[in-house]
């Protein structure tokens, strides 16, 4: 399980964000695991403070690729999809027979809502000859907004184990399990889904306030 | 009753003609955007549209033009290749600003947690073209304007075809598409 090299994209354009402290958490797991590690954030190509030759050579020098990323508008936000269309054009021979796995959160309980992101990445690694090893999904990332996972109490440490569990699988080079999806799902039943909307409202009304009352309903682009 | 076409084929195209035409047989209000064409800056979650911009993206790009046309629409298509089971970023760079069209608040329908419609309810049409036909693909593309109908609080319809197929199959596709629309 040891002396392998993992790449982490950070698929979010906030640097310090949610996806962000998954792929630091998982570095850490991985190099405790006796692996080196590397997170780049994808932003960085699509803005073009990288070159994707970087980003080619960096392939080639890993075994095993991976994505953490938010789920916008209910599948992988513009720049991913752009930097996977990217790679497949410019990088398909060294994308071939690497490992590949992705981790979408996105800020509802519910984590059917994040299948088609991981759907998107299994379709990438078909269409570029990758060796897809799995997703792992994550619902209700805004709650964590950022927060480092050892910061978090119990909620951090599920995930933490559930990213364990998928580390462990994936430098066995084996398909990540559900034990790991497991651990890391928010049993939130819909029954209980009114109650934290209301709270959530609560919330909303509160950053309205706080942000000089503004009214937060406007019809902006009908005025 | 107006309509919005969100059109992210690649170049000039009889797909696109066909909808065009069969669009402006059902409303003479049509704003059909290319946007191969359209400057659209990536979403960074900066958050101003939350609270201190409420419902509008600061940066100053082409979306704005689309977002107006949204606005009052009563239908909005999305025509594109599928790429990977899903949209490309040629379209998404779109979708990703659909944001602004739900309010920062939460309430619950069809058994998931929403952001309310900021301009009401709207048919979501999302027509899908495939280089070569897949199955699972189709159903991913599927599933995922449903899914943006869902968050939307929109009524939709998908099709994918098959940009193989002959021109008079995908004209009767299109036409049962858009039967009862508008």
């Amino acid at each position: 399980m040891s002396g392998k090299k993992l790449l982490l994209l950070n698929g979010s354009p906030r640097k310090s964000g949610t996806s962000y402290s998954f792929a630091r958490t998982m570095k850490q797991l991985a190099e405790s695991f006796g692996n080196d590690v590397e997170i780049i954030h994808a932003i960085d190509y699509f803005d073009g403070k990288e070159k994707i030759e970087h980003l080619s050579q960096l392939i080639a020098q890993n075994d095993i690729i991976a994505m953490s990323a938010p789920v916008y508008a209910d599948f992988l936000p513009y720049h991913d999809i752009w930097l996977l269309e990217k790679l497949t054009e410019e990088c398909a021979k060294e994308l071939k027979g690497k490992a590949f796995f992705a981790v979408g959160q996105c800020g509802f309980p519910d984590i059917t809502r994040i299948e088609p992101l991981i759907d998107a990445c299994r379709f990438f690694a078909e269409d570029t000859g990758m060796n897809w090893l799995g997703g792992l999904a994550y619902g209700g990332g805004p709650m964590i907004n950022g927060a480092l996972l050892e910061d978090i109490g119990k909620k951090g440490e599920k995930i933490t184990s559930g990213f364990r569990l998928a580390l462990e699988n994936v430098f066995k080079g084996e398909k990540i399990s559900i034990d790991a999806q497991k651990c890391i799902t928010m049993d939130i039943p819909p029954i209980m889904y009114w109650p934290l909307v209301i709270f959530m409202n609560q919330m909303t009304k509160k950053q309205a306030r706080e942000a000089g009352n503004v009214d937060y309903t406007k019809k902006v682009y009908l005025e | 009753m107006s309509i919005v076409i969100l059109d992210a084929m690649e170049g000039s195209n009889s797909i696109s003609d066909k909808l065009k035409e069969r669009m402006l047989q059902k409303s003479k209000e049509l704003s059909h955007f290319e946007l191969r064409d359209m400057k659209i800056l990536p979403c960074r979650s900066c958050g101003v549209c939350g609270f201190k911009s409420p419902g509008k993206c600061v940066f100053k790009d082409d979306m704005h033009e689309i977002l107006y046309a949204m606005a009052k629409s009563s239908t909005i298509v999305l025509l594109a290749p599928v790429r990977f089971g899903g949209y490309p970023s040629s379209l998404k760079k779109a979708v990703d600003k659909f944001a602004l069209m739900a309010l920062p608040s939460y309430t619950v329908k069809h058994g998931h947690m929403v952001h309310p419609a900021r301009y009401g309810s709207k048919m979501l049409i999302g027509i899908g073209v495939q280089g070569q036909a897949s199955k699972e693909r189709e159903e991913s593309f599927k599933r995922l304007v449903e899914n943006n109908a869902l968050n939307g609080q929109f009524e939709h319809k998908s099709v994918v075809l098959n940009a193989s197929d002959d021109m008079n199959e995908i004209e009767q596709v299109i036409d049962n598409l858009l039967k009862g629309v508008c």
